[in-house]
């Protein structure tokens, strides 16, 4: 595939080097949590993310810190991209209280509001309403904030899609829905259960603007987020963006993945988003094989250190049950 | 330094995941990463990654027996500290402080459910069991999915049943003639099933759909028991081969099974299948067809049976055969000429 082609001189060198940490940050956080997962440590299951990085970096560094994310069981990498430390994240997996969510919410419900991500909706599809609802707090407080919707391409059946997506359209509200199409819908290919041949068409249907990106290449979903939220500042939004990606691993932990193809494998490895973009920073000399390297191996040892530390955190302790589960109701007399 | 790896919590419910193979054999070298065994969950077969990167020392777990998430199932000695992530006594600085007690390493836990893994739990109480006879058996995926199409086809296959005898004979004298290799008796049945096939070829559709469908393997099953596990193992092109060719093929289908070869557990399709109880001294029985296939034979042991003829009495080696039928498939009429035509082929060999 291609190598992209950046239209925004802007980016300065230092910028582009931490969009390729981030997402080193995750594939290290992701294959640490596998091994951590098979010896033992780590409870229940895990849907992980390895290979699909650059639309989590991609479009959260469109986005400002204020703006939110929504997303879904497979959230480790939308987390790492909207700022979670990886520490808050380990912290969680390993049900600890000192986890983003006290430990209550676990791999599957990573989020942290003061940084813009609600915790993961598990549903399918369970994100699109909630977004919607969102998209309309945030323009009837004109505030100019942006949500975008993560969800994967087993959504795009279920019904909760189209009431989200038709009501922000019609409300004309500021939400990105972001479909990260992997191809699979747990063991299901898209192209068994959807007769049209991209997700992103399904907008004409609604009325909104839909792009199809290739979601293998972090400056191209960066540049189509930027689009989309410029839009939806504008009030001309909501837009379908459809990133085309691929799961370099089951479903959940527990999924031997025997439904993906040799080939179709292979070529995906050979279109990894973070080798492709670790060539492009050296074909612009921002930095060398080594300098790539030395990232890669920072990143591993800050791992490290949080598992270190997550082992030793502190348990949730039973008077915390019923914590966390009302909010305080608003006096309105 | 000895690293301790257990089973994953791979299972989908809380049920054991057995062992099929190992792929690395004690003394050699494993790197992180690397596939190091495969196994059999509730739900699937899938191969898992060694965890450390070290030299193998101890299987404890062998092929064919189960382990629950968090039993020990292999030693491993491991250089250092460095190839596995261990706690270390004081916490780095860069995470905020906790004054709880450290966790217990996964080394010195105990399975405790999946929720409780990283972390000290009490021991479940033990619950006494006879291990001869135990109170619920559980099946493997294998042991599932016999049962499964079993009960399908008992209940949604319209089956009828055909029983003749046939003169063993001819089956005897081939046999004898090739010694000293010893021909397996499922070889004969196996070949005349699959000539007959040719002169009968409807016995080669599957009913699907409101119509008959050609079955694209021309083979012929062979219904195997290893250890109380039923498979059909198909034999291809059989009215090609010998029986001495067969019989061959079938000792390796065996074998393969046997060790849990996916190669040969994998399910794969045949036209009709042979099923042989005549080493159970079975004198018949009516077998249940194997979908989506035709027609099942059940085969009874051979035994010295006393025959009329020219209106005298004599003693002959015969079998009997038993053709369970797929009503949708053949006619009362078609499958007796089918049954008459696999009796030809075994009294002409």
């Amino acid at each position: 595939m291609d190598n992209p082609v950046v239209s925004d001189p802007a980016h300065t060198p230092e910028f582009l080097l931490e969009l390729y940490r981030k997402m080193v940050v995750i594939r290290e956080f992701e294959e640490g949590v596998k091994f951590l997962f098979l010896e033992g440590s780590m409870p229940g299951t895990i849907h992980q993310c390895q290979g699909q990085e650059a639309t989590a970096v991609g479009v959260c560094a469109a986005l400002k810190p204020d703006d939110f994310i929504t997303s879904t069981f497979r959230g480790h990498g939308h987390a790492l991209a909207k700022g979670l430390t990886v520490e808050e994240m380990l912290f969680e997996l390993f049900g600890a209280s000192t986890g983003c969510c006290g430990g209550k919410g676990g791999s599957m419900h990573v989020g942290n509001m003061d940084k813009g991500m609600v915790p993961g909706i598990a549903i399918v599809g369970g994100g699109v309403p909630l977004a919607a609802g969102m998209g309309l707090a945030f323009k009837m407080q004109k505030s100019g904030q942006v949500v975008a919707c993560f969800f994967g391409d087993g959504a795009v059946a279920e019904g909760a899609f189209h009431e989200g997506v038709n009501l922000a359209a019609i409300w004309g509200l500021p939400v990105l829905f972001v479909c990260e199409n992997n191809l699979y819908g747990a063991s299901t290919r898209i192209d068994k259960v959807m007769k049209i041949p991209s997700v992103s068409a399904r907008a004409a249907a609604y009325g909104i603007r839909g792009e199809t990106v290739d979601g293998n290449d972090v400056l191209k979903v960066l540049e189509a987020t930027h689009r989309a939220a410029d839009e939806c500042r504008r009030g001309q939004g909501p837009v379908l963006l459809e990133l085309l990606t691929y799961r370099r691993t089951g479903h959940s932990r527990r999924d031997a993945c025997h439904y993906q193809s040799r080939d179709e494998r292979d070529q995906w490895a050979a279109n990894d988003p973070i080798d492709r973009f670790g060539r492009v920073l050296m074909e612009r000399g921002h930095i060398d094989g080594q300098g790539l390297e030395a990232i890669r191996e920072t990143v591993v040892a800050q791992f490290n250190d949080a598992v270190a530390a997550a082992r030793r955190q502190p348990m949730p302790h039973i008077d915390d049950l019923t914590t966390d589960v009302f909010a305080p109701a608003e006096d309105e007399s | 330094m000895r690293f301790e790896m257990k089973m994953p919590d791979l299972a989908t419910t809380d049920s054991p995941v057995r062992v099929i193979r190992w792929m690395a054999a004690p003394g050699q070298t494993v790197r992180r990463g690397e596939p190091l065994l495969e196994v059999e969950t509730d739900k699937a077969t899938m191969d898992v990654e060694s965890v450390v990167s070290g030299v193998l020392g101890e299987i404890l777990t062998a092929p064919g027996q189960t382990a629950a998430a968090g039993e020990l199932i292999a030693i491993f000695e491991v250089a250092g500290s460095a190839a596995v992530d261990r706690p270390t006594t004081a916490p780095p600085s860069a995470t905020p402080a906790a004054s709880a007690a450290p966790i217990a390493p996964p080394a010195a836990r105990k399975p405790g459910g999946m929720f409780a893994r990283n972390r000290e739990v009490a021991a479940a109480p033990a619950t006494p069991e006879n291990a001869a006879s135990p109170r619920v058996i559980p099946l493997s995926a294998a042991g599932r999915t016999a049962a499964r199409r079993l009960q399908e086809s008992k209940q949604t296959i319209p089956h009828f049943y055909l029983q003749t005898s046939v003169n063993a004979e001819p089956m005897i004298a081939r046999r004898a003639a090739a010694a000293p290799q010893k021909l397996l008796w499922d070889a004969f049945f196996v070949h005349a099933v699959a000539k007959a096939i040719q002169k009968f070829e409807r016995m080669a559709y599957r009913f699907e759909g409101e119509q008959l469908i050609k079955q694209e393997a021309d083979a012929v099953g062979v219904a195997v028991d290893i250890d109380g596990e039923l498979y059909v193992t198909p034999i291809a092109a059989p009215a090609g081969k010998t029986p001495e060719q067969i019989s061959d093929e079938l000792q390796a289908a065996v074998r393969g099974l046997r060790a849990a070869d996916p190669q040969f557990t994998r399910l794969r399709p045949a036209r009709v299948t042979v099923s042989n109880l005549g080493g159970c001294n079975v004198e018949s029985f009516i077998p249940i067809v194997n979908p989506p296939e035709s027609a099942i034979l059940g085969v009874g042991k051979i035994a010295p049976r006393a025959v009329v003829r020219d209106m005298g009495v004599s003693v002959q080696q015969r079998a009997t055969l038993t053709l369970s039928v797929d009503h949708r498939v053949a006619s009362g009429r078609y499958a007796g000429d089918f049954l008459g035509a696999i009796v030809q082929e075994l009294e002409s060999f």
